[in-house]
């Protein structure tokens, strides 16, 4: 393989093994290296068809990643109108198969045309080592930044809250479904009261931890009121929340 | 041998000499690192007029205006050539006393033999400036993001009104913006690659601090819109899934296409995939607009100074580079205009049938993604269209033609076959603010109560920013008239930027002309900031011979005056500036746990698509994470102690299922100055609204309470089942 040819490698190498990652099911780091390298080549080998070395610097890099939005976006609409859900399946099928046509295209167009021209052979571009450590530094300050303020996320303090329900699907449902959700930062004791047209019939203590729910079903014809109210123990003298249904004979 | 482009800088010293001919001499600039490539040319240059032109602004010159021959070795510069930032018309019309005379062919560059003294004052200047801008500018830069962050978290930590913590983000900003503009503006010409690297220095700083604003997931209403379209293409695999919060989103899905793809391929959560997509998008835009500046201007400075003014606009750092549709649709815009410039180039771009690929794709992209930027693109091909026709250039007349019908087709047969639904989706937006010119022009618009005024230095701040425009934009065209009247993007882009006046009385005379101002300026900032750019560069310049440092000092305070003003008067607003503890009907800080829990409630136990009515800070929420159908002109529900038979009857026409009720209504003020999305009293209210009028339906006959989290209770109407 001749070094003009290399690119055409590595792309279509990164297609195979985006699929045989995606396949093998391999980790979310493998598969997010490999999946923003095939996210990325159709726009590169697009931009290497439409282009070649016609443009250069910030203008070749502006068409290609404007190549590289362009595949899904069209593709996209091409795969729904054939009734292909866009799935992971085929979004792969498509990046990679673009990736590899346009592989087998710019090899052959090489192939026919010969060697590469050498005119418009991109500059060496040296960066010198005082920009590196400045470029390197800012990044890392910059993703520290971005640490601090999730860091501040993480700390963010809000009020806990508890969410009692009743809950019916429609109307011919003969029950309805109790529940409650501890969402108050620690746990919690509760009880819960259930009472059709005031009367009392069912009385829970709920120990609930931090992030736990628990839901009950109970009858409903709908031919009386049901009531459900939760008290945060020990406190029994006013209700913490609570919910209510009318029946229609109310 | 032709040449292709002359910068003069440095205290008249030629810089930058691009030589058509290959065979040439290389030679770089000891002080800025430009190449110089010349054959047997001899350059003379009026040494004061040089000089003069020198300080402010890095001169530049279209190519075709000079032209250097081997066989008289000098360098012939035409009367009539354009230049931007006005340096080169002193050049042809400087006296014969002081001309430097630069051999290219013998010396290097005149350093050495010709020029003595100046190699030792070039010299001199570099040894001052022993670090390159760009190291320190980015290393300042990434300094003030991580004071904004320390801010930001110092608000969420419960210090949201702390005068310090509203120091520190304001520092933070001066830090990106200080060096970046000075840098820009500065006496010391910086290279393209520098002056790409400071534009995307200041990019990327905003757009982190952008992401420090919400570092976890997305909290702005706009964005929670399509995160919701985006769910959606993952979940079912198809484009038409209803989104109730954005009916329209579907009928555009190319964000959402791109980033379940990356989601889909990565295995990266769809938070992080849309941050890479809004920001990979925002800056694809940003380099397409400097390419555009450049090629026009044919300086990479203007190019330079007109991007950072473009940064000014009010939702430069928000709504441009937000994870919301049109943030995809802006660089396929300007991907257009940049191949039908190179279309219709002399010589032409090769391979045209690649640009022209290009272009097509392009328009589709735009028009599969965005409603307003495709028409925005229409109307953009038809303006250079004209202007091309008006200067007599028939071949960019003729490729913009081409162009401009493509589009208006392709976006055509979208409306109607695609997105019918546009225009019901529009029209109320387009009658508003015909409304508001008609009360304009008949002379109201006095009445139009603010919303939110803000505090008063931020408006001094606005009109400062607004009457600094306004008297740049004249300058520039003035500009235009005398020296690029024959130049059809130049014109296209002065007739544009008249639009901007237009967003003004927007901004004075629409109820929410603020916000309707600042998504216009997205679109009118571009050829505003070009045409502000060649007025800055003629300002900067016209005085430069004797008061240089104070010209370029003040230049300096105007831009950051308006880069300020767009982070001030921008998006978050001034009373979210900081995330911080909940706050009653706001934006970002009414996305809190208990209400995304409550919505999360809806979704899972009434289905997805109920019609609910709820206050405008739970609004998105609801329509996101609950995937519901929110209703906007519900005010009445909530501001009476009685549920009368006529808001009953109301509730039923507008086929509402569920009410959803914050208590906090009654404890505070709201934060935007509305309670509801659809408010009458809006910027009316002086006390909370009464707890009665929010407890009332508890004791209504018919009406279930079904969900109680303490501040949030949801009430099911009579008749009502689950389900859309």
């Amino acid at each position: 393989m001749g070094r003009s040819q290399v690119d055409l490698g590595m792309t279509a190498a990164v297609a195979v093994l985006t699929c045989v990652a995606a396949a093998a099911d391999a980790p979310v780091a493998v598969m997010t290296m490999f999946g923003i390298l095939l996210f990325a080549a159709p726009g590169y080998l697009l931009g290497q068809l439409l282009l070649g070395s016609g443009s250069a610097g910030l203008e070749r890099v502006a068409v290609a990643a404007g190549l590289v939005f362009c595949v899904p976006v069209l593709g996209g609409l091409v795969l729904y109108a054939a009734g292909v859900p866009l799935h992971r399946a085929a979004w792969l099928a498509l990046l990679a198969g673009v990736t590899l046509i346009c592989d087998v295209a710019l090899f052959l167009r090489r192939r026919i045309g010969g060697p590469a021209a050498p005119d418009q052979k991109p500059a060496a571009w040296r960066l010198p080592s005082r920009h590196v450590v400045a470029f390197a530094g800012a990044a890392v300050i910059a993703l520290g930044a971005v640490g601090v303020a999730r860091a501040g996320v993480a700390m963010q303090h809000f009020p806990g809250y508890t969410q009692l329900w009743l809950d019916r699907p429609n109307h011919d449902a003969p029950t309805v479904t109790l529940g409650v959700d501890n969402d108050e930062g620690r746990s919690m004791r509760y009880e819960l009261v259930l009472l059709h047209n005031k009367g009392i019939v069912a009385v829970w203590t709920l120990d609930l931890r931090n992030g736990r729910s628990w839901q009950h079903p109970t009858q409903f014809t709908g031919r009386y009121s049901v009531t459900a109210k939760l008290y945060r123990l020990p406190d029994l003298s006013s209700a913490y929340r609570y919910v209510f249904m009318n029946g229609n004979g109310n | 041998m032709a040449v292709d482009r002359v910068l003069v800088g440095h205290k008249g010293i030629v810089c930058l000499v691009v030589a058509a001919g290959a065979e040439g001499s290389r030679y770089a600039c000891r002080m800025c690192d430009l190449v110089t490539t010349l054959g047997d040319a001899t350059l003379t240059l009026p040494q004061e007029n040089a000089d003069a032109g020198a300080d402010a602004s890095g001169l530049a010159q279209k190519p075709d205006s000079l032209s250097v021959d081997g066989s008289p070795p000098a360098v012939a510069v035409s009367e009539s050539s354009p230049d931007p930032m006005a340096g080169t018309a002193r050049l042809e019309s400087g006296t014969a006393e002081g001309t430097a005379t630069v051999t290219v062919a013998d010396a290097r560059l005149a350093s050495q033999q010709e020029l003595p003294s100046r190699r030792g004052r070039h010299a001199a200047e570099r040894s001052r400036q022993p670090v390159s801008p760009v190291s320190a500018v980015t290393m300042i830069a990434a300094t003030g993001l991580l004071l904004v962050a320390f801010a930001y978290t110092a608000g969420r930590l419960g210090h949201v009104s702390s005068p310090w913590a509203n120091r520190a983000y304001w520092a933070g900003q001066a830090f990106i913006l200080v060096p970046t503009a000075a840098s820009l503006l500065g006496r010391r010409v910086l290279t393209a690659s520098e002056t790409v690297a400071v534009i995307t220095v200041l990019t990327v700083a905003e757009y982190f601090a952008w992401i420090c604003y919400s570092p976890a997931a997305f909290t702005y209403p706009d964005e929670l819109e399509h995160w919701r379209s985006t769910v959606n293409v993952l979940q079912t695999g198809g484009l038409s899934g209803a989104n109730y919060l954005l009916p329209i989103s579907p009928h555009y899905p190319g964000l959402e296409e791109v980033t379940s793809a990356l989601v889909s391929v990565t295995g990266l959560s769809l938070f992080t995939s849309g941050l890479i997509v809004a920001g990979i998008a925002h800056l694809l835009f940003i380099y397409v607009l400097f390419l555009l500046f450049r090629e026009i201007s044919g300086s990479h400075r203007v190019a330079g100074v007109a991007v950072l003014l473009y940064a000014s606009n009010l939702h430069f750092a928000s709504f441009d580079s937000m994870f919301i549709y049109q943030t995809l649709a802006l660089p396929f815009l300007g991907l257009t205009l940049l191949a039908a410039w190179r279309l219709a180039s002399k010589p032409p771009a090769e391979p045209r049938v690649g640009w022209l690929i290009l272009a097509v794709l392009a328009i589709i992209v735009t028009v599969a993604t965005h409603h307003v930027t495709s028409y925005v693109l229409v109307a953009a091909l038809v303006l250079i269209t004209v202007a091309a026709l008006l200067t007599a250039n028939w071949r960019m007349a003729a490729w913009t033609a081409v162009l401009a019908v493509l589009s208006a087709t392709a976006t055509v047969c979208w409306l109607v076959f695609a997105a019918p639904e546009t225009w019901t989706y529009l029209q109320p937006f387009a009658d508003e603010s015909l409304q508001s010119f008609r009360d304009l022009l008949a002379g109201g618009g006095a009445d139009v109560v603010p919303i939110s005024a803000g505090p008063l230095a931020d408006r001094m701040l606005s009109d400062i920013a607004v009457l600094a425009v306004s008297a740049l934009l004249p300058v520039g065209w003035w500009q235009v008239w005398r020296r690029l009247r024959h130049q059809p993007w130049t014109v296209a882009l002065a007739i544009g930027s008249i639009g901007w006046y237009a967003t003004v009385a927007i901004r004075l005379a629409a109820a929410d002309g603020s916000e309707l101002a600042g998504r216009a300026a997205t679109f009118v900032f571009v050829p505003a900031a070009y045409i502000a750019a060649l007025a800055v560069g003629h300002l900067a310049s016209a005085v430069v011979r004797r008061h240089a440092r104070a010209v370029a000092a003040a230049v300096l305070v105007v831009v950051l005056m308006l880069l300020f003003d767009g982070l001030a008067n921008g998006w978050p607003p001034y009373w979210e500036r900081l995330p911080g503890s909940f706050q009653v009907a706001g934006s970002e800080r009414s996305v809190e746990p208990e209400v995304i829990a409550a919505a999360e409630w809806t979704l899972k136990a009434l289905g997805h698509g109920n019609r609910i009515a709820t206050d405008v800070g739970s609004y998105p929420v609801l329509g996101s994470y609950g995937d519901q159908d929110p209703v906007r002109d519900v005010a009445y529900l909530y501001t009476s102690s009685v549920y009368t038979l006529a808001d009953a009857s109301r509730a039923k026409l507008q086929a509402l299922r569920y009410i959803w009720v914050d208590q906090r209504l009654s404890q505070s003020l709201p934060a935007s100055g509305q309670y509801f999305p659809v408010d009458p009293d809006a910027g009316k209210y002086k006390h909370p609204l009464p707890a009665a009028d929010l407890t009332k339906f508890n004791t209504q006959p018919g009406i279930d309470r079904i969900y109680d989290s303490g501040n949030i209770v949801i009430y099911q109407l009579p008749g009502a089942s689950h389900g859309p």
